[in-house]
């Protein structure tokens, strides 16, 4: 296993830049996820740490080794593909030996670690088979296992899971973690599901037009996203965001909404929102942390609801505010009709508060 | 409940029949449109010469014979030497022209299919251009070409003017079955330790021998049976094809019938043998290949 260094990586198709300086480090044995909606450039910087797209400038090194210049085959890495790419001709047992051969290992080691995968992977009985006489979970394991019995300094896995239907996916999902951790392996991992790069990654790295916006661990990214791209990307249902005005009540610095209620802003929150480039603000608050009120309290602000979602465990209302609808969940006991005015209140030690020109997070500093 | 869907009534179903019926007869008189004449070839290629003459005609002869065959296929008689040398011309031109025409189309189509290079799609557009001009007004250009290149009576005339009517479509029939294989499997391949000519070889040209072998049938049946190309460059009796050959050696005095049938009879049989040996091959081709899905 090595650790993957990326630095200032860029590639550009003509005039379009798929990835923008992207630089990140990912250390011996930690599963990384790079996580973005279609088109982030995700899958570009997976291909640039393959081999498979030439690189248009920067470094990438893969151990203590510059690999910009190196053919795939030569990079110690192993794939996963989205649609598996399992060699329709060759039987399972051929398809695992392939990476094998291609290395001139002798037969007989072949033999030995073709079945050690098999075993694994519990796939034994499947090892005549052709990968279009197994189902998709079974293709993908199979697509696992090639990579696997190589042992390289990187595994690289390209949506590995989304080809499958939600009940195998999420059982899969559990197989590569729990793999991850037996193998220690390092794993570079793409995808555009945030919930799979928050259940699964050591660390995520959000993209968006082909820029890294953030990488931490999930949890610091959940609790304290850099930008408004970061907050309504990672968590479901998504980050409320309210945009709002910068105003003066009775000396303190205020919120105040299109329809006329203002909000008062703890210390630390006021000396964030005095940082704001302009009088602009936007209010971030994810559905957990805001209350909701049937009836008029002090500080409660007055929205009118959109929606009502019960989902079973809890109840998704949906209430606009300021132009902008507030996701907001409730227990099942709560009962709520659409119209019907309600007040919120919001958590000052767990609201975000954004820029609004340049949508970044505001801090007190 | 009488004209529900699932129990249809006999009145809303005989309409379809009638057409059902209509299809069939079409394709049996279809069947017999191209039967026929190969029957009617093959009997008369077993028929004395005054037999093939008779009138009335006699559908099968009173005294079945191989002695046309026989003639033909004895290397010790003018006829026989003369024949034989026709099919060992048409059988060398069309097996080096579809040879070249794998040779050349499988990288072109991978190229097209795969690269992306500058003028891909002027220099794909050109390559089927070719295809959108009857064959015929290239006859007298390609002449006098050949004789600017002194190729004017020799095979290569005819191998290069089949490899510029054939590559075209083989090229374009090709790129389609390249275009279906994902390419993610060399993407693999390449992980997998291989370099990018061996994932091409080892993993896209096996999924690929259908289209491969579609292209040469292709090829070789249409070199096979060219007619006035050959016709018009070549005029040495030893340098004549199959197609030429028959045509002038049998109409030189008195035409000899059951002689001329058994020799199309035997000009017919490598393309009917080679078509049913691989028409499997050639349907999926057409089917997978050019057919986007």
């Amino acid at each position: 296993m090595a650790h993957v260094v990326l630095t200032d990586l860029v590639k550009t198709y003509g005039t379009f830049k798929a990835v923008n300086n992207v630089s990140l480090r990912v250390e011996d044995g930690e599963f990384v996820a790079l996580v973005g909606p279609s088109g982030c450039g995700k899958t570009t910087t997976l291909n640039l740490v393959a081999g498979l797209v030439p690189l248009t400038s920067g470094d990438i090194t893969i151990g203590d080794r510059i690999v910009n210049d190196i053919d795939p085959k030569d990079r110690d890495i192993a794939m996963v593909f989205q649609n598996y790419a399992l060699y329709p001709q060759k039987s399972v047992y051929k398809n695992l030996a392939f990476p094998l051969q291609m290395r001139k290992l002798p037969r007989d080691e072949i033999d030995l670690k073709v079945k050690e995968a098999a075993r694994v992977l519990d796939m034994t009985h499947l090892l005549e088979r052709k990968p279009r006489e197994l189902s998709g979970g079974q293709q993908q394991r199979v697509a696992l296992g090639r990579a696997l019995v190589r042992d390289p300094a990187v595994f690289l896995m390209d949506e590995p899971l989304s080809n499958l239907d939600a009940k195998l996916r999420v059982q899969m999902r559990s197989e590569i973690k729990r793999f991850h951790q037996d193998l220690k392996a390092t794993i570079i991992y793409v995808t555009h599901d945030q919930l799979e790069a928050v259940t699964m990654a050591d660390k995520m790295a959000v993209m968006n037009g082909g820029f890294l916006q953030q990488y931490d661990s999930p949890a610091t990214v959940f609790a304290n996203p850099v930008n408004m791209f970061v907050a309504s990307f990672i968590g479901s249902p998504a980050m409320s965001l309210v945009p709002l005005e910068v105003s003066t009540n009775n000396g303190d610095t205020a919120l105040s909404g299109t329809e006329g209620w203002s909000m008062a802003l703890s210390p630390l929150n006021a000396r964030k929102v005095q940082n704001s480039t302009s009088k602009k603000v936007v209010l971030g608050a994810r559905h957990s942390t805001i209350k909701l009120h049937k009836h008029v309290i002090a500080g409660g602000i007055p929205a009118k609801v959109y929606t009502v979602e019960p989902t079973g465990d809890v109840t998704f209302v949906q209430a606009l505010l300021s132009g902008a609808t507030v996701n907001i969940s409730v227990p099942p006991t709560v009962s709520v009709a659409p119209d019907e005015t309600v007040w919120l209140e919001f958590d000052q030690q767990r609201i975000h508060l954004f820029d609004g020109e340049t949508e970044m997070a505001l801090s007190a500093a | 409940m009488m004209n529900s869907p699932s129990n249809p009534t006999p009145k809303a179903r005989r309409p379809i029949d009638r057409w059902r019926w209509t299809g069939r007869l079409f394709l049996v008189l279809m069947l017999l449109y191209t039967a026929v004449p190969m029957i009617w070839m093959l009997l008369t290629s077993i028929k004395s010469g005054f037999a093939a003459l008779q009138f009335p005609p006699q559908w099968w002869p009173d005294e079945p014979t191989l002695a046309s065959y026989q003639k033909l296929l004895d290397p010790t008689n003018s006829v026989g030497r003369d024949f034989l040398r026709f099919f060992w011309n048409s059988l060398f031109v069309s097996t080096v022209t579809t040879i070249l025409a794998v040779i050349v189309a499988v990288p072109a189509a991978y190229a097209f299919s795969r690269f992306d290079f500058p003028g891909r799609k002027f220099l794909f557009f050109a390559v089927l251009l070719r295809n959108m001009f009857p064959a015929v007004i290239f006859l007298v250009p390609l002449f006098i070409l050949m004789r600017l290149l002194g190729l004017v009576n020799t095979h290569g005339s005819l191998i290069l003017t089949y490899l510029t009517f054939g590559l075209p479509l083989a090229i374009w029939l090709l790129k389609g079955f390249y275009d279906n294989i994902p390419i993610q499997l060399e993407q693999a391949a390449r992980i997998d330790g291989a370099t990018r000519f061996q994932a091409f070889i080892l993993v896209v040209m096996p999924l690929s021998v259908p289209g491969i072998i579609a292209t040469a049938i292709y090829s070789f049946i249409g070199a096979w049976n060219e007619y006035i190309f050959a016709y018009t460059f070549i005029n040495r009796n030893d340098q004549l094809t199959l197609p030429v050959g028959i045509q002038r050696f049998f109409s030189e005095n008195t035409t000899d019938f059951p002689g001329l049938m058994a020799a199309s009879f035997m000009m017919s049989l490598p393309v009917v043998v080679l078509f049913l040996l691989l028409q499997r091959y050639f349907v999926k081709a057409l089917t997978e290949g050019a057919v986007k899905h």
